[in-house]
């Protein structure tokens, strides 16, 4: 029997992405499932406003949250940009050798707490190398165009779901949007069966 | 400032002071301390709509949570609300009402409601309960209003019923349509002032929080300001 599919939609523009990624990507410990990590490309470069209230509600709430979950937040360097596409590229590397997990986590946490520039070369090269990444691969694959097309991909069937934000779970068709409805799907992956034993 | 400085300043400087900023507590502490040795309660103010799944699911379990602790919780019904030209405002009405219902779940609740209701169904309930008195009366009936709204209800709503339901909480008869109109407004004001941009919103002494996301949360920042709950 093959594994329940689980669609793992996120943003390293978002911070609230970066609070899930520890939880999303431990998922497949405890339930039977085969997660699909799936960059999508940032909400301001798809053309939606974002309110500065809604920014800075988003730091301090942030903030508050990452406190409670032990995670480092608060050295910042905005990615927006190339950044995030540089790092939404090299994911889409990793996911084909298997270390989205290592890439993704290492990426998130030198943008949201240690304030790295990933839109450098320097800057990428040492996270990409942390999560165990060829940066002549990587290289490679920044100047790709079909790794771009996976992105773009993405992001389209983000829109497709009728969804707007990330980070965003997907069951068998049903949304779970945020960092806090892990919770939720957790239950639904328990009410499928899904918990290993 | 070059470009390269302002960068810095917008990507790393501004959003980094932010984060610290809203690590200290310490005023807030002091002020609280001070409120209590003058006698007086602390205040969680909601800005909510009766619209709303997620503030009637907030606003059930903000009542009991916040029982026992000497703590006001100030209603603030609102019928407007959201980002300005937002073009998922209909997909999030709809998502609400999935999203309610498991958070209903989470804390021993039921959703009743499907389908989403129309901010003017239920206007009519924001500008009764924006003219009125803060207060228990008030509370009792905004809870029960929303529990039939959201919570054992489903069907159209009777402004009828709301009448008898506003008699039974209040004593009076409901003000007159229009009367409590100015009071929304107001209260739409405030928000925007206070910066929530949608509801359910919880105001605690300096910081707010979308409040069916962090109920235990605005526990905790009671705790932190001193107002603990009664054994």
């Amino acid at each position: 029997m093959t594994a329940e599919r689980v669609d793992f939609f996120f943003s390293f523009r978002s911070p609230y992405s970066y609070l899930a990624g520890p939880r999303a990507f431990a998922l497949p410990e405890r339930f039977d499932i085969d997660l699909h990590f799936r960059g999508v490309i940032p909400m301001v470069m798809r053309g939606q406003s974002v309110p500065r209230e809604k920014g800075l509600h988003t730091l301090r709430d942030v903030a508050r949250e990452a406190d409670r979950l032990g995670m480092a937040f608060g050295r910042i360097h905005d990615p927006l940009g190339q950044g995030a596409i540089r790092c939404l590229i090299v994911s889409e590397l990793a996911v084909d050798e298997g270390r989205e997990r290592e890439f993704v986590l290492a990426a998130s946490l030198a943008i949201w707490g240690e304030a790295v520039d990933v839109s450098t070369d320097d800057g990428l090269r040492g996270v990409c190398e942390r999560a165990g990444l060829s940066w002549a691969d990587c290289r490679r694959a920044l100047d790709d165009p079909a790794m771009m097309a996976r992105v773009e991909a993405n992001t389209k069937a983000l829109g497709e779901l009728g969804h707007w934000g990330v980070p965003v779970f997907v069951l068998r068709g049903e949304l779970f949007w945020g960092q806090d409805r892990i919770e939720d799907l957790e239950t639904a992956l328990t009410d499928a069966g899904l918990a290993r034993s | 400032m070059t470009s390269a400085r302002k960068e810095r300043m917008e990507r790393r400087v501004l959003p980094a002071l932010v984060v610290r900023l809203s690590r200290i507590t310490f005023p807030a502490r002091v002020a609280a301390a001070a409120r209590r040795a003058l006698g007086r309660r602390g205040r969680v103010e909601l800005f909510f709509a009766f619209d709303d799944p997620c503030s009637a699911v907030a606003l059930t379990d903000l009542a009991t949570r916040l029982s026992g602790r000497e703590v006001l919780l100030v209603l603030r019904p609102v019928v407007k609300r959201g980002i300005p030209g937002d073009p998922a405002v209909e997909q999030k009405r709809r998502y609400a009402i999935d999203d309610a219902r498991r958070i209903a779940r989470r804390l021993g609740m039921g959703l009743s409601r499907t389908e989403p209701l129309a901010a003017q169904e239920t206007a009519f309930l924001a500008e009764w309960a924006a003219g009125a008195p803060q207060g228990p009366a008030l509370q009792r009936f905004c809870v029960a209003a929303v529990g039939r709204l959201w919570l054992t209800g489903a069907g159209p709503v009777e402004r009828s019923e709301y009448e008898a339901l506003w008699r039974e909480c209040l004593g009076t008869d409901p003000p007159a349509p229009g009367e409590g109109e100015g009071a929304v407004r107001r209260n739409e004001r405030l928000m925007k002032r206070r910066r929530p941009y949608d509801v359910p919103a919880a105001w605690v002494h300096g910081q707010w929080f979308f409040a069916h996301d962090r109920l235990p949360q605005i526990a905790e920042r009671l705790d932190e300001l001193g107002w603990t709950a009664s054994r």
